[in-house]
């Protein structure tokens, strides 16, 4: 198996993974739809490597504090179909966390 | 003895999946499938089903990979079990290379006409027993009728009954009995348009403006006028009139066409926007005349590897995605050649083949801009002309015609011609005096002194 055919059975694997939590319930909608999208991001589409960074940093230090909800509640709402809105969620995330720190 | 044909005979569920696992994976498959395919070519409901979740996601520029196919179909209620996700998992791991996609999904087009010939000849033997008194000829005659309709390609499917072209014909000048009242009543001789607006009120007038299914063609020398009249025309289709238009440019930078438009938007001489040379005013115009632009229906794009097989391709996509009313080609000399081995003749009338199939395929117009010779002439001008629907030349006015030609005098500083070689609707053989601001990039009627 090449490394491209190899990308591409992780990356329906994972969308397998997520989209079942999604239907059993595990995970909500907003959830899953997060992951999928994030999952397209970095696989297909390859952009927003700032982006992947933060999330990345948050997840390395995520408390489960206030600020922490407040991030996860912002990530959640963000489109992922509109550069603008991810750009937004960005600055937003970027800013929590140095506030936490 | 039609039942006797083995089932799995007629559909191959194989290639269904693959078209379906390409479109998850690439844009070039999703335009083919787009425009060869529908939905009753897939014998699985279900692969009927993605499809047209595929195709409603492209149309709407979110690409159809596997998450959003898989969010749309849950978003829908379609997709609500965990079997749903295994059976998309299996799809899409089907992915075959772009240069495969044509083969499946001629395999998935020949089932599903064999299965409507299965269905006529199902259809055919239940007349034939339950309508026995019938007239024989009726009979043979409807029966060739469906049958001729199936074996033709289906651009060609339709063929106009003496009924249809009866109706069609009175339509058509009651159609142009109202425009010509309206014209005198409401709008006071000013004639409306059958189709888009070229930018110049007297080729309008003469030509009532590029319609759908019309190749355009636009001969000028080099550095006379061949971008500026891509644009103009851009202008009076796009920012103007808000319809959609897709500029391809071959030998341009984004950068220079975005510049060109501060001009043209502006009436600011375009050196001095590129020097940069402008007051503070200046640039509150320029920014103001983006401003046009940024709503306007005017997308770009800059293609310096074009070949006539991707003109397809791009005109397809935008067609599906935007709607486009008008495609550009500035300019098919610079265009890439099927085969390096043909002479430059034969390759431009095969480009200009293919742009006026593709013009009449997609409904709208196409404008290919070319160059001329020195002497004026055009490289396969006659093939080219016989072509298309409008053949028009860009060339400075000769200095001999300020000087002799009393019918030049009467207009207001012109210094071009803008000469109708052939036009299939109306007068040819017309040279309409323009002016041609080559600092401003502006183009526009001669005013005739009254």
């Amino acid at each position: 198996m090449t490394l491209d055919e190899r990308r591409k059975k992780v990356y329906a694997e994972s969308v397998s993974l997520i989209a079942d939590m999604g239907f059993r319930d595990k995970l909500s909608i907003e959830e899953m739809n997060f992951l999928l999208n994030l999952l397209d991001l970095v696989v297909i589409k390859q952009e927003q490597p700032g982006l992947i960074q933060t999330l990345k940093n948050w997840v390395s230090t995520n408390e489960g504090s206030e600020i922490d909800e407040i991030i996860k509640a912002t990530l959640l709402a963000t489109d992922f179909n509109d550069e603008e809105s991810i750009e937004q969620c960005l600055q937003l995330v970027t800013e929590l966390l140095e506030n936490r720190e | 003895m039609i039942s006797q044909i083995p089932e799995e005979y007629l559909f191959d569920l194989e290639s269904e999946q693959r078209v379906l696992s390409s479109m998850m994976h690439s844009e070039d498959a999703c335009i083919e499938a787009y425009n060869i395919l529908t939905e009753s070519d897939f014998y699985s409901p279900r692969n009927a089903l993605l499809f047209e979740l595929s195709c409603s996601l492209f149309v709407r520029e979110v690409r159809p990979t596997l998450v959003e196919v898989l969010k749309e179909g849950h978003n829908l209620g379609l997709f609500t079990n965990p079997r749903d996700i295994e059976e998309l998992k299996y799809i899409a791991e089907h992915y075959i290379d772009d240069e495969n996609i044509k083969y499946w999904i001629d395999k998935v087009k020949d089932k599903s006409r064999l299965r409507k010939f299965v269905d006529f000849l199902k259809t055919s033997s239940e007349i034939l027993i339950e309508q026995q008194g019938t007239d024989v000829e009726q009979i043979l005659m409807s029966a060739e009728e469906k049958l001729t309709n199936l074996t033709a390609l289906e651009i060609d499917d339709h063929v106009d009954t003496p009924a249809d072209m009866a109706n069609l014909g009175y339509n058509e000048v009651e159609r142009r009995f109202l425009r010509y009242k309206t014209i005198n009543e409401v709008n006071k001789g000013v004639i409306p348009l059958d189709g888009l607006s070229t930018g110049f009120d007297n080729l309008n007038h003469i030509t009532l403006g590029y319609k759908p299914g019309d190749l355009i063609i636009l001969g000028a020398q080099t550095g006379h006028g061949k971008t500026a009249f891509a644009l103009h025309t851009s202008k009076a289709v796009a920012v103007d009139s808000k319809k959609n238009v897709l500029y391809l440019n071959t030998e341009m930078s984004r950068q220079q066409i975005a510049l060109r438009w501060g001009s043209i938007l502006s009436g600011i001489e375009h050196e001095r926007i590129r020097a940069g040379s402008i007051n503070e005013t200046e640039l509150s115009i320029i920014l103001n005349a983006y401003s046009r632009l940024r709503n306007s229906g005017f997308y770009s794009y800059p293609c310096p590897n074009l070949t006539p097989e991707k003109t397809v391709s791009i005109a397809r996509k935008f067609k599906a995605q935007k709607n486009i009313e008008l495609m550009i080609i500035d300019y098919i000399g610079r265009m890439d050649k099927y085969d390096p081995r043909i002479p430059e003749w034969q390759m431009l009338e095969q480009i200009v083949k293919t742009q006026k199939i593709l013009a009449q395929n997609l409904n709208m117009a196409v404008m290919c801009l070319v160059q001329l010779n020195a002497d004026g002439t055009m490289q396969g001008a006659r093939r080219m002309k016989n072509e298309c629907d409008l053949m028009l030349k860009l060339t400075p006015i000769p200095r001999e015609d300020f000087e002799l030609s009393e019918e030049i005098k009467k207009y207001l500083n012109p210094n071009y011609y803008l000469i109708i070689e052939k036009n299939r609707d109306g007068r040819s053989g017309v040279s309409i005096p323009i002016v041609f601001d080559l600092q401003k990039q502006i183009m526009k009627d001669a005013e005739r002194i009254s």
